[in-house]
């Protein structure tokens, strides 16, 4: 974990109301996996809470992450431009493990896919995903090239505008006897999830599932006790720390 | 290179920076970050008899230049601080200040009995609403505060008893002087302001507990003000807290009479905050030719 000063090398618009922006780090801080996240200074000195950003891409020591504009923190970070520094602490959190699994279910849905996304540009070509992604439109569709390198992709929209008419989770569990992964692993919208939780249960999935959770943050490394969730036996525990990554049948959502 | 060191009531600490209860853990992950030996000491999570779980989430929220928390004193309890914690910030030869809280008076002198002797100092939270002070907060009236600094203190024989001040007050000199009639040995302040975030889509609190404390950067002129019109109520030391994030911020509250300070909001926004703030006190005192932090120390001239 360091706090590094960042360059922005860009930052640009990749759909409806979300942006991607690319910082170039001044020193190494090891390969990041999908479901990792930074803690982000808008470069704003008002703003005095980071934002934390799941890793969307990391390659050498650029690291790419995606933000979905929401209040005033995110909308300065669309008008920060390249050659920008910003502060940024990394990496923390833990991240989907894939270790031992080779045919691995993705159900994505909106600003969630990002984790998913860095997930399988790490592992696409040793493991088979079989991605499933919600998104509300067809304005909202974002990283297909990067989706794609799934081995099998089904995009889905709310109102049927881009690929099915319907929901990620709905068209995962259609498919899931045929192909019978080894995990699954989720990030969306909290009710997505929950839905997600219920209908592997209704429909007696006994596959490993783990899921990325979000959660307004402090600190970003465990010590301030902020972004806490539920975990099933009622104990807290930290998103930042413990999670974002955990196993669905062990939180509360 | 100019003395930092300082000392409060018999105990020294290598530098007038201390990170600030409920931002800083017990020290173990910021120190993945840096080597918190480097600190002047560390004022733990807040700590119960009986471990809490906190209030529901969101905990935070934003406002322009400051935070509000409402984390609600979730911590593991005082026995597993002792046995977990407490010996790793032993390790870090720092001064350890235990920050402790109670439902009710009785909660305060136990806690203070069970800490007496193993930590270097412990800071009395006294900002959470009480059932003996009829659900208002103990550190509001004068009197409350008298007592239960006196419940505190009699429990004490080794442990230095600093009292932290709720700036929700009517009058914050009252009150410090309270802390020091009923013993306390030293006084920090202020404590979080009271305040409320809307989202306004939602026409609701961002905080899921409604209200939360406000801290940072905007709160800073505040608890300037406070510390100074503490500092002159009181015999006994004070050390100075509210929005500082540089060590021209920290050298304002030591002029302004208090002889340490503490930072909480600035390590969120900045990792390293603290070693930071202890750089630039130094550096602000080299430029200005002063060869020992203590003599800054209340020496505001009002206009």
């Amino acid at each position: 974990m360091k706090d590094l000063l960042a360059t922005v090398k860009s930052n640009k618009k990749i759909a409806e109301n979300i942006y991607m922006m690319t910082l170039v780090l001044p020193e190494s801080v090891g390969q990041m996996h999908g479901g990792q996240f930074v803690n982000l200074s808008t470069g704003n000195g008002a703003h005095l809470l980071r934002r934390p950003l799941g890793v969307c891409m990391c390659e050498g020591d650029e690291v790419s992450v995606c933000y979905q504009v929401k209040g005033k923190g995110t909308k300065y970070l669309t008008e920060v431009e390249a050659g920008r520094k910003l502060q940024v602490l990394l990496p923390l959190g833990n991240w989907f493990d894939l270790d031992g699994c080779k045919n691995v279910a993705v159900i994505g849905g909106g600003v969630g896919i990002f984790p998913l996304v860095a997930t399988i540009r790490e592992h696409f070509q040793t493991k088979n995903f079989y991605s499933y992604i919600g998104f509300r439109n067809i304005d909202a569709v974002c990283l297909y090239n990067e989706l794609a390198k799934s081995k099998k992709l089904t995009i889905t929209t709310d109102d049927g505008s881009y690929g099915e008419k319907g929901n990620a989770v709905g068209a995962y569990l259609r498919d899931a006897a045929n192909i019978n992964p080894d995990i699954i692993i989720s990030c969306g919208p909290p009710v997505m999830l929950r839905v997600l939780k219920q209908k592997l249960k209704e429909a007696g999935i006994t596959t490993p599932c783990f899921v990325s959770l979000e959660e307004r943050m402090g600190c970003g490394m465990g010590a301030c006790l902020v972004c806490v969730c539920k975990t099933a036996s009622g104990e807290n525990a930290r998103v930042c720390r413990d999670g974002p990554v955990f196993d669905i049948n062990e939180v509360q959502l | 290179m100019a003395n930092l060191q300082v000392e409060i009531c018999g105990v020294k600490f290598k530098n007038p920076v201390i990170a600030a209860s409920g931002t800083f853990g017990f020290g173990r992950e910021y120190n993945l970050l840096y080597d918190i030996s480097v600190l002047g000491g560390v004022s733990t999570k807040g700590t119960t008899l009986e471990a809490r779980s906190g209030n529901p989430t969101p905990r935070i929220a934003e406002g322009s230049s400051v935070i509000l928390n409402s984390v609600g004193l979730q911590n593991p309890g005082v026995e597993h601080f002792i046995k977990y914690d407490l010996p790793f910030l032993k390790s870090k030869g720092i001064v350890v200040i235990a920050n402790v809280a109670g439902k009710t008076l009785g909660d305060y002198g136990n806690i203070c009995s069970r800490l007496d002797g193993l930590v270097d100092m412990i800071e009395l939270n006294i900002s959470c609403p009480n059932v003996h002070a009829g659900g208002m907060a103990l550190g509001v009236r004068p009197q409350n505060i008298f007592e239960v600094t006196k419940l505190a203190k009699s429990n004490l024989a080794k442990t230095p008893l600093i009292v932290k001040l709720s700036p929700n007050v009517e009058s914050i000199a009252a009150n410090a002087k309270a802390a020091e009639d009923g013993g306390a040995d030293c006084i920090s302040l202020i404590n979080t302001l009271t305040g409320m975030v809307i989202d306004i889509e939602r026409r609701r609190p961002v905080l899921a507990n409604n209200t939360g404390g406000v801290s940072g950067a905007g709160i800073k002129p505040i608890a300037v003000k406070m510390v100074y019109d503490a500092a002159h109520a009181v015999k006994i030391p004070v050390i100075g807290m509210g929005g500082i994030t540089s060590g021209e911020d920290a050298i304002e509250f030591m002029m302004a009479g208090a002889r340490a300070v503490q930072v909480g909001t600035a390590n969120f926004s900045d990792g390293n905050a603290m070693p930071k703030i202890i750089a630039g006190v130094n550096a602000w005192l080299d430029s200005h030719n002063i060869n020992d932090v203590n003599e800054i120390v209340d020496t505001l001239t009002l206009n």
